[in-house]
């Protein structure tokens, strides 16, 4: 469960959906309607969140001074110093909505097919995003399509709020929040790889005030906790190399693929939950 | 002088969102939360995040003013 979550986290395919929809479909001894379930995932998460901090340790170090040397002057003159601006217009409309929302939306948790569902909407909204970004390509190679677009600090503050604010969409089972906000971002102007990065680094304080908020009831529910940090650390590991495939990736991958694949994955999902042949 | 009552208005809501932030931490507030009684966290987290980036603002719109 743990390399599951932590491989489909940062790919645009929904850890949310598969973690709802796998173990259903494999007969895992998971109760998704127990109340350890959602903190069990937040656990996962945190072993994301701690991958996505090693990987940019370095950026997170400049962003952070960044962001207290900017807030301070009450001008921003670095990039980082700008980064760290996106990130916080980026964080607050996803944080909103998570906490007022959340309850809502857990209902929908405990359903695969309203995850096999989401999966293939999901699948599709990655395909729309890819059919309008060609729409604004020019030049013959990937290089030369890629080297029209801006850096992750080039994105407007209305978009950093924008593509934050599809992160929501990602408490949805089945809607992937990478997979949402690269897409955002793709359509605010940026290259795939500075898009990817964008969305790694706007998703990492999400997943972690989400998951320190929520520890003290996985610690409640009596479950093993042992076990569930092992789980953990298997996702971050999961994590960071899915993280340093899909940067190489987007240098010049499109995410068609993993809207093929998800629409694949759900319909397929379906019909196996649908006529029981699982 | 825009500027600086723009300042001076995000500064106060600062301060509203650390004192909205505190009634959720202490479990007073249980306005738009999913269980009626004890200490709201994630709420709490949520508006001291909104009283950080109201300071921020008011010290960017302060500034403009220099």
């Amino acid at each position: 469960m743990g390399l599951l979550q932590g491989a489909s986290e940062l790919f645009p395919v929904s850890s949310l959906g598969h973690a709802v929809l796998v173990p259903s479909l494999l007969h895992w001894s998971f109760k998704q309607s127990d109340p350890s379930f959602l903190p069990f995932l937040v656990l996962l998460h945190l072993g994301t969140a701690t991958a996505l901090l090693v990987l940019y340790r370095g950026q997170w170090v400049a962003i952070i001074s960044g962001f207290f040397t900017a807030a301070i002057r009450g001008q921003m003159k670095t990039d980082s110093e700008r980064l760290a601006m996106l990130l916080l217009v980026g964080t607050i409309p996803a944080a909103v909505l998570g906490v007022f929302l959340e309850s809502r939306i857990k209902s929908l948790f405990a359903s695969p097919y309203v995850a096999a569902g989401f999966l293939v909407v999901n699948g599709l909204l990655m395909l729309g995003f890819e059919v309008v970004r060609r729409r604004h390509e020019k030049g013959g190679s990937r290089v030369e399509q890629e080297s029209q677009f801006a850096n992750a600090e080039r994105i407007s503050f209305r978009a950093a709020a924008l593509v934050g604010a599809c992160q929501a969409l990602a408490f949805l089972p089945g809607i992937s929040r990478s997979g949402v906000t690269i897409g955002g971002g793709l359509l605010a102007g940026l290259r795939h790889q500075e898009a990817a990065r964008f969305s790694f680094l706007l998703a990492t304080p999400v997943i972690l005030g989400a998951g320190l908020v929520e520890l003290p009831e996985l610690f409640k529910s009596g479950v093993p906790v042992l076990e569930y940090v092992a789980a953990a650390v298997l996702s971050g590991i999961a994590a960071y190399a899915s993280a340093r495939f899909l940067l190489r990736y987007f240098r010049s991958g499109r995410l068609d693929p993993y809207g093929w694949y998800c629409i694949g994955a759900g319909l397929a999902g379906l019909a196996l939950l649908h006529f029981g042949l699982w | 002088m825009r500027s600086t009552s723009l300042a001076v208005g995000l500064g106060v809501l600062g301060i509203v969102f650390i004192v909205i932030a505190a009634l959720y931490a202490v479990g007073v507030l249980q306005i738009l939360t999913s269980t009626t009684s004890g200490p709201h966290y994630k709420h709490a987290v949520l508006f001291a995040v909104l009283a950080v980036a109201s300071f921020v603002a008011a010290s960017f719109a302060r500034s403009r003013t220099a």
